[in-house]
Parts: C-alpha cells; sequence; structure tokens
C-alpha cells in the first residue's frame, strides 16, 4: 500500500492586517492547526508564499525560521508549555534568551517582570508553574509570547484547558492586547471564544469557507 | 545565545534534575575517582621506592672484588681478593671529572656486648668519606675523622637500630661496648635510613675506621678491600663511569684481553630503574582497568542524555517554538553533558584523592597525586562528556518542533 497523498491546506488565500484580531474555526482535521503552524513558521509550505511582517518566509532554512519566530511571532499553547519547576520570571525570559539582540541581566528581569505585572502575575514572579493555577499559567505564557514584543501572536486553542471563568478572562485579556494594537491570530473551535474576535474564519478540507 | 548564556541555561536544567543530574555523573565520578586513586597508590609506591633507592647513596657505583673464574670455577662476589683500596684512589686521581666522593669498604661482624646485652650486627670499615658518598650524616654526635682512620683507632658510630637494642635507646655518645672483647667507643649516633625495600635494617650497623675493622678485627695483613663506594657527579655520567672504571680495573689488575673481569660493578641506577618500571607497569595496568569504568561512564551519560532528550521532547519542541536554533538546541544539550561529566569529573578527582589518602592512611601506603593525572583525568572527563553527549544533543536538535509540541 503506498502512501496517499493529503492536503491538509490547498488553496488558502488569507490575508490578515496589522491590528486584527482573527479566529480561525473549524472542527478537527479542517486543517486550522496546519495553518496555525504555517503562519507560525513551524512549517512550511509545499508550495505557495507566506509573507509575514513585510519578510518572505518560504524557501527558508531551519535557523533562519527560529530566528523570525524568535522575533515576529509570540505563541500560545493549549497545554501552556511552561517549563517545570523554573519560576514565572524564568519562563517568561526565555524567548530573550534566544534573542541576539535583545537586553542582558537587569534590563532582561525588568521587562519579564513589568509583562507579568501586565497579565497581573506581579505577586507571583517567582512561582513554579505546580504553584499556579491554569489560568495563571495561561497568563505566563502570554506574557512570555509578549516578550521580545512581536508583532504577531499566535493561539493555539488558548482556553482549552481551562474553565469557563479563567477563559473569559484570558479572552478579556486578548481583546484589551488588540486594543493595544497587537494583532492576534486565534484557532479555536468554541463558538463563544470565536466571539471574541473581531474577524472569523471558518475552515473545512483544508479550505477556507467563504 | 552566546556562550555564557548557552552555560546558564544547561546549568537550570541540569539542577531541575538534581537527583537525575547526580546519578548521570555517578558514572564518571566513580571511574575518574578510581583512576586518581590508582595512580595516587602507584606513584606513590614508586616514588617511595626511588626515594629509598636514592637514600642508599648519592648517584652511587659500588664496585665488588672477584667473579673470577680459575680452572672453571666461578669464585662469585667478594670470592677473590684482589680489589685494593689503591683502585679506587687511582679512579678518583684519574677522573675527578666524574667521582665526588670516594670510599673503600671492608666487611666484618660479631656479637656486640654493653652491659648486660648484646646484638650480632655487621660491621663496616670505611674512610670519613662515607657521609658524603651514601649521603648519611651523624645525627648526633661526630663522625671519625681522618686522624682516627690513619691511626685505626678503636671508636665507631652507630645506626639507630643499634641505639635501640645495644643501649636500650639511652644516648651511647661517649659510651665504649666491646666485640670480641676489644672496647670500642662511640663517637655518633647515624642518622635513620630506614629498612630496604629487600626488608633489610639499614640502620642495623656500626661504622668504624677501614684501618681498625682490618687491623683489630680481621687481622689481615693484605691491603685488600670488599667494596669501593664511588659517588657520581651526575646521573647521566654513569655509564661512562662505569666504562672508565671496568678499563681502569683490567688494566691495574692486568687481566688480559681473554681473561673475565674478576670485579663487578653495579650501578644503583639500575635497580632503580628495574623496580620502577615493574611499579609503573602495574601502574598502567589498573590505570587501564579504571579508564574501562569510565567509558562505561561515558556509555552511562549518552544512555541518560538519551532518555532525557525523549523525556524532554515538548521542552525542545517549545524551545524551538519561542526561537531556538537547531545549533543552539545542540549546544544546550551538549554542554549539559559536558557540565555534568566535568563536575563529575571534579567530584571524582576529589573522591579519589581523599580515597587514596585513605586506603593509604589504613595500610601505611605512600601516596602521591601527580598533577598530570589530575590535569588529564579532568580533560578526559570533559572529553567523555562532549564525545558521548554529541549524538544524543544531535537528536535533539533534528527533532521537528511540531512534532515535539503534540508529543504526549
Amino acid at each position: 500500500m503506498g502512501q496517499e497523498d493529503v492536503w491538509a491546506l490547498n488553496g488558502v488565500t488569507l490575508q490578515v492586517k496589522k491590528g486584527e484580531f482573527v479566529a480561525i474555526m473549524g472542527h478537527s482535521g479542517s486543517g486550522k492547526s496546519t495553518l496555525l503552524n504555517v503562519l507560525g513558521c513551524l512549517d512550511v509550505p509545499t508550495s505557495g508564499r507566506y509573507i509575514l511582517d513585510g519578510t518572505p518566509v518560504a524557501g527558508m532554512n531551519r535557523a533562519a525560521l527560529a530566528r523570525v519566530r524568535n522575533q515576529k511571532i509570540g505563541f500560545v499553547f493549549q497545554s501552556f508549555n511552561l517549563l517545570s519547576r523554573t519560576t514565572a520570571r524564568e519562563n517568561v525570559e526565555l524567548p530573550m534568551l534566544y534573542n541576539p539582540t535583545a537586553p542582558r541581566g537587569k534590563a532582561l528581569h525588568d521587562r519579564a517582570e513589568y509583562l507579568l505585572e501586565h497579565v497581573g502575575l506581579g505577586d507571583r514572579m517567582l512561582h513554579t508553574p505546580g504553584q499556579l493555577s491554569g489560568g495563571q499559567q495561561q497568563r505566563v505564557a502570554i506574557a512570555r509570547a509578549l516578550m521580545n514584543n512581536p508583532p504577531l501572536l499566535l493561539a493555539d486553542e488558548p482556553t482549552g484547558n481551562l474553565d469557563s471563568h479563567a477563559s473569559q478572562e484570558i479572552m478579556h485579556y486578548f481583546r484589551k492586547l488588540n486594543e493595544q494594537g497587537q494583532t492576534i491570530v486565534m484557532v479555536t473551535h468554541e463558538t463563544d471564544i470565536a466571539a471574541y474576535a473581531k474577524r472569523k474564519i471558518v475552515m473545512r478540507d483544508g479550505k477556507v469557507l467563504p | 545565545m552566546n556562550g555564557m548564556m548557552i552555560f546558564k541555561v544547561a546549568l537550570r536544567a541540569l539542577l531541575r534534575n538534581k537527583v537525575r543530574s547526580i546519578l548521570t555523573a555517578l558514572g564518571i565520578i566513580v571511574g575518574i575517582a578510581a583512576v586518581i586513586a590508582v595512580v595516587a597508590i602507584g606513584e606513590g609506591a614508586s616514588t617511595s621506592m626511588k626515594a629509598q633507592i636514592s637514600s642508599m647513596g648519592d648517584n652511587m657505583l659500588i664496585v665488588f672484588g672477584g667473579s673470577m673464574k680459575k680452572g672453571g670455577v666461578h669464585g662469585g662476589s667478594g670470592g677473590f681478593q684482589t680489589l685494593m683500596s689503591e683502585d679506587g684512589e687511582a679512579m678518583s686521581r684519574d677522573y675527578p671529572e666524574l667521582i665526588k666522593a670516594y670510599t673503600p669498604l671492608v666487611r666484618s661482624g660479631g656479637q656486640a656486648i654493653y652491659q648486660e646485652n648484646n646484638w650480632a650486627t655487621q660491621i663496616q670499615g670505611v674512610t670519613p668519606t662515607f657521609v658524603a658518598v651514601r649521603k648519611w650524616d651523624v645525627a648526633s654526635g661526630v663522625f671519625f675523622t681522618d686522624a682516627d682512620l690513619r691511626a685505626g683507632a678503636r671508636v665507631c658510630v652507630v645506626g639507630q637500630t643499634i641505639v635501640d637494642s645495644l643501649f636500650n635507646g639511652q644516648d651511647p655518645i661517649g659510651e665504649t661496648f666491646r666485640v670480641r672483647n676489644i672496647p670500642f667507643k662511640v663517637l655518633g649516633v647515624l642518622s635513620k635510613k630506614g629498612t630496604t625495600s629487600m626488608g633489610q635494617d639499614q640502620d642495623d650497623i656500626i661504622i668504624m675506621p677501614l684501618t681498625t675493622v682490618k687491623r683489630v678485627l680481621r687481622r689481615g695483613s693484605f691491603n685488600n678491600v670488599d667494596q669501593l663506594l664511588f659517588s657520581i657527579y651526575d646521573m647521566g655520567q654513569m655509564a661512562e663511569a662505569k666504562r672508565a672504571m671496568s678499563d681502569l680495573l683490567r688494566q691495574r689488575h692486568r687481566l688480559g684481553p681473554t681473561v673475565e673481569d674478576d670485579f663487578t660493578i653495579i650501578d644503583m641506577t639500575e635497580i632503580s630503574d628495574m623496580l620502577t618500571s615493574v611499579s609503573s607497569m602495574m601502574t598502567i595496568l589498573m590505570a587501564v582497568v579504571a579508564s574501562i569504568s569510565l567509558l562505561v561512564g561515558g556509555i552511562g551519560i549518552m544512555n541518560i542524555m538519551l532518555v532525557s532528550v525523549t523525556e524532554r521532547t515538548r521542552e525542545i519542541g517549545l524551545r524551538m517554538a519561542i526561537g531556538a536554533a537547531p545549533v543552539a538546541i545542540l549546544l544546550q544539550f551538549l554542554t549539559e553533558a559536558a557540565v555534568l561529566s566535568t563536575l563529575g569529573g571534579v567530584l571524582g578527582i576529589l573522591l579519589g584523592v581523599g580515597g587514596a589518602y585513605t586506603v593509604g592512611d589504613l595500610n601505611k601506603w605512600p601516596i602521591y597525586v601527580t598533577p598530570i593525572s589530575v590535569v588529564i583525568s579532568f580533560g578526559f572527563s570533559a572529553f567523555v562528556g562532549i564525545f558521548f553527549g554529541f549524538y544524543p544533543a544531535l537528536r535533539a536538535s533534528r527533532l521537528n518542533p511540531i512534532d515535539c509540541l503534540r508529543y504526549e
């Protein structure tokens, strides 16, 4: 039995403008995660183009993609993906460790502390993920995503592991960020979560529904 | 991501898993400790052996009379009395650039009696230059003089064992004891030399003027001596001195080209080389065994690092997603392995040194930790970490971030 080519995405044309808050919806297998991977420069399309913040991404090698991810994209994951047994502040500082132009030492701490205060965790900076609730962990993850001041914030089911109260908090925060000019693209399958976004895109079988 | 940053990240990752880090390093710790301890014990043995040999004299060359074949019968060392004190004097005169000091030596023995004690010991007759040749001076009192030698005075210096056994440890200087009913006055006590590696007590000895031993104890009329002891200026001149000595003695003893030597020349460095080569062979052998345990330790590091890469797949995925380039991941894991193994190396060195001294203390073995063994062990442990850490690190750096983030 040979391998069958699967077109996870097919003929997707999508433009996200600066300052937009887009929710990508769709059932599992609809290609929304693949689209997010491409947007996040974790995956490259077999054919086609992707221009991020004026830079064509296609054809870049792994190191160059890593640099683009570091400086232009902030990720928020469903399962937070914080380093265990590591303080909130250190988790937030992590992206800057891989940013050669970033400040070091005190300036690094200051930026992390500023962001943690901004997400309302000013009193939890030295707590480890195990000592934080799900909502708090996700807020640490958001602070981390913002660390390098990226033009694009990508969120993959950011409320998937949270109760409804924490979900609302996170979405309020996203909306606040967006009002301050942050471009956000979020994948979700929950309509009430998608309702926080300004624009909705529905996907099915690798295509964007009109 | 600069070097310091990579180091910090690696150190933090190790500290997050303290127990596992220590267990991983254990192989290296034990391996390095074994190498250090084995080499320290081996080097200690060989150093003390060298010290013992050098305590026998200062670059010493000994000539025994004898070993001449007469009618097919070997006389053995000292079997024929052909060696003259003048032979040695001629040697010193002809080769002043080689010979630092010289003394002839005659041997005797007897039962020494002092008050109610008696003690059988060996007696050697020498000249005052004996002090320089054997690097052996009196600890208290004085050595006998050339005047005593000329007069054949009934004086002597004694070894520490004689003090202990004949004089009950009391100060013997000025006291008189008897050998074969002849009284001898003690002028001085020799410094302690200890036991040779062959188990001979060097301090069980009485040293007298050559003339006294010959005239009073041996009652000999011939002018022959048992041994000639020479001290050579430099270790490197040993071979030259032996050749010169042999030529001179053959000429003075009028030995034709077909006649065998009627003397035997022994070079202390030969004995020393033989003993040290045996001990260094043992050291090498043990070090090889210890190195194998180090190799096993290295494989242990690789094993744990591979497990660690699998276990930390999500972490790797996250680091890549937020901008860690493959080379940064590679360096992180490589640094972790190197830090682990070098820390293991340092702990191993401490443990090995401590262990060697403990074992040495318990068994009364001399211990010598060579700086070079510490440096090599440290370098080798770092090398083991990098060598065995490379494959797991490479695997980590080649992972696909999407798969990693999805990994459960």
